[in-house]
């Protein structure tokens, strides 16, 4: 909200401050709305496991849509989100199952992958000059396709119990995944709204020659940016792994869509300068409870994806009509 | 200046929750059917089938689907959804062999069996990641391969040339046993016949449109074409129509869906092995409630695949015919 002066202030810190829990009021609005007529109309909704369900379904949704939201911050896009995804999963799944390495390979050759795959995206779109949008595009393809020929298109199935447990645990009846998922969403709200690294982001988002009048260094902010994208898609592509026992190439198709989805929902300006991690979170779950509801109203997945699409212009045009109001 | 966002708002949930039906009161013999997707004629034959089986049957049931084939972690997501409203039964056509299993586990320590619809999870590993399958219930893919494999040297008989195999999507292990055993069976019975190519469609129409222009380029004495499914071969008789080899070459594919029993009557697409997606879906709720009964049913059942044919159609006589839809 405050956000759209900000950047011409020399020093960024206090005029971003007001930013740092900027949720669109809207998708939370909806979000309870949801929630409200949901418990309402299912005996089966309103109930501790259902919500860990929910959490649980939007694990790794969500954290690739943190990614999502640090790129979209400096006015980027991550098209190659889902492929990564897919493409860290089968190389961590591979590490440990074919080249016989311990368990913690695992893990770190899923986040390395994804920041690699992240680090490439960040250097040709800043330092070679291509647009984000073609750079991801062609991510998207080449890792995918590096997945399905690591793996000649078959999952690879059976992990060591310790990954598998990150995926399945319930620890105090909590799935693994929803405790990395909260964890992931605190610290990646931190840096976004608190750090240096996060309002530099923004500022760049919003203007980029004013951020380089600044002295910010946007080139270098900006790879590490989609570094940060990679590495959360690489840990998506870890819980995905985790949770399903297997690393799969065909993992996480359009993912993508929906994780700029749940950014967008979630308030995070898709042209850059406005982004909030707790937004995204807010979006993803907008998405996961719907979801939730029309699954245990037994309602056809066709419908699912009208009421999700009507739900993301009708959250956007609700937020525009507040602004207009207050710009009056 | 928040009451009209508060109006909006709920407008949007009262839509949502308009597209519902009421939720039915709670009942502990409501079986649970996840499919793959119905945006395709088979899954909707198959639906068909469960409906009549449980109305026979005189049990409710309740079906989910995701968005498409593909969508693989949605249907796990959709799997643990339907958990919370504890079905009898979850009779589940998984999308790859290890999606489903953290659910299927999860639903046998609720005491739920698990029906493996349509022959998608591999048992061994099932019972690794600890899930136990009350039964299977399918057409056998490789059976449905061979039988054309058959058809092609019967209709080929004396003749020699190329052979085209268009595969599912890399990894899919339906459409990797239906272009296997179709390869193995034709190399059996037809030595003249040989495959050249044999690649992945991914199950798209326009891929097998391409794969197979390609491969007539390569191979002008192509003579035969066996794809996967339906829609790949409705994609490859129109590419040897445009060719001018209409009728020439022999197109066949797997399923028998709506589409390609009009091509088939038209004389365009030379057959189909037909899967009998109705009987699978009326069996499968049959023998689930003989499992819920407490009697043992035997671990896999196949049912048959018929090949269509323009002939077969004409000739009307096949009992099976009344479950091609």
């Amino acid at each position: 909200m405050a956000a759209d002066n900000s950047a011409a202030a020399p020093a960024p810190q206090p005029g971003l401050r007001d930013n740092r829990f900027a949720v669109r009021l809207e998708s939370l609005l909806v979000l309870v709305i949801l929630i409200v007529a949901l418990s309402i109309l299912s005996p089966y909704f309103l109930s501790v496991s259902n919500f860990l369900n929910i959490l649980l379904a939007t694990s790794v949704i969500g954290v690739l849509g943190f990614g999502a939201t640090f790129v979209i911050a400096a006015a980027g896009i991550d098209l190659s989100l889902g492929s990564v995804l897919a493409l860290s999963g089968v190389v961590g799944a591979l590490s440990v199952n074919a080249l016989g390495l311990p368990w913690p390979v695992a893990i770190v050759t899923c986040l390395a992958v994804g920041a690699f795959c992240g680090l490439i995206n960040g250097v040709l779109n800043a330092k070679a000059g291509i647009p984000a949008f073609i750079v991801t595009l062609g991510m998207l393809g080449v890792a995918r396709g590096l997945g399905l020929v690591f793996t000649n298109g078959q999952p690879v199935y059976g992990m060591p119990d310790p990954i598998v447990f990150l995926g399945q645990g319930r620890p105090f009846g909590v799935p693994m995944p929803v405790f990395i998922f909260i964890a992931v969403a605190i610290v990646a709200h931190f840096v976004l709204a608190f750090t240096r690294f996060g309002k530099y982001a923004q500022v760049i988002g919003d203007n980029e020659g004013a951020a380089r009048a600044m002295g910010i260094q946007v080139d270098r902010h900006r790879i590490a940016l989609y570094v940060v994208s990679g590495l959360l898609a690489g840990l998506a592509g870890l819980l995905f792994l985790a949770r399903v026992n297997s690393g799969d190439p065909t993992a996480g198709l359009n993912y993508e869509l929906t994780a700029i989805t749940a950014a967008i929902l979630g308030g995070t300006n898709l042209f850059g300068g406005r982004a909030s991690v707790l937004g995204t979170l807010i979006g993803a779950l907008v998405m996961g409870v719907l979801q939730n509801g029309l699954n245990l109203l037994a309602v056809s997945s066709f419908y699912q994806q009208m009421a999700i699409g009507a739900v993301l212009v009708l959250a956007v045009w609700l937020d525009q009509i507040n602004r207009a109001r207050g710009q009056r | 200046m928040r009451t009209k966002s508060i109006s909006f708002g709920l407008s949007a949930a009262l839509l949502a929750a308009s597209l519902a039906s009421p939720a039915s009161a709670q009942d502990n013999q409501v079986y649970g059917v996840l499919l793959k997707t119905l945006s395709n004629p088979f899954w909707g034959a198959m639906e068909q089938g469960i409906e009549d089986g449980t109305k026979e049957a005189g049990v409710e049931y309740f079906l989910q689907a995701v968005e498409s084939d593909q969508a693989a972690e949605p249907q796990l997501n959709t799997c643990n959804t339907m958990l919370q409203r504890k079905p009898a039964v979850m009779i589940t056509a998984a999308i790859n062999s290890t999606i489903l299993l953290p659910c299927l586990k999860q639903a046998n320590e609720m005491g739920i069996p698990v029906v493996d619809l349509d022959a998608n999870l591999d048992h061994e590993i099932a019972e690794k990641a600890g899930v136990k399958i009350a039964f299977t219930i399918g057409s056998d893919n490789t059976a449905a391969g061979g039988q054309g494999a058959d058809f092609m040297a019967e209709k080929l008989k004396g003749k020699k040339g190329s052979i085209l195999v268009i595969e599912g999507l890399a990894g899919n292990i339906t459409g990797q046993k239906r272009a296997k055993g179709f390869a193995d069976q034709l190399a059996k019975v037809a030595p003249d016949l040989k495959v050249v190519a044999s690649l992945p469609g991914d199950w798209d129409r326009q891929k097998a449109a391409n794969i197979t222009n390609d491969t007539m380029t390569a191979n002008p004495d192509l003579v035969g074409i066996f794809c996967a499914n339906d829609t790949m071969a409705l994609g490859a008789v129109e590419s040897v129509y445009a060719a001018g080899k209409g009728g020439e070459i022999v197109v066949i594919g797997v399923d028998g869906n709506t589409d390609a029993v009009k091509s088939i009557k038209a004389g365009r697409l030379t057959a189909s092995v037909a899967q009998l997606p109705y009987l699978v879906g009326k069996q499968a709720v049959e023998k689930a409630k003989e499992v819920l009964a407490g009697k043992t049913v035997d671990k896999f059942t196949y049912v048959q695949t018929l090949v269509l044919t323009k002939e077969l159609m004409d000739a009307g006589t096949d009992p099976a015919l009344q479950y091609v839809k």
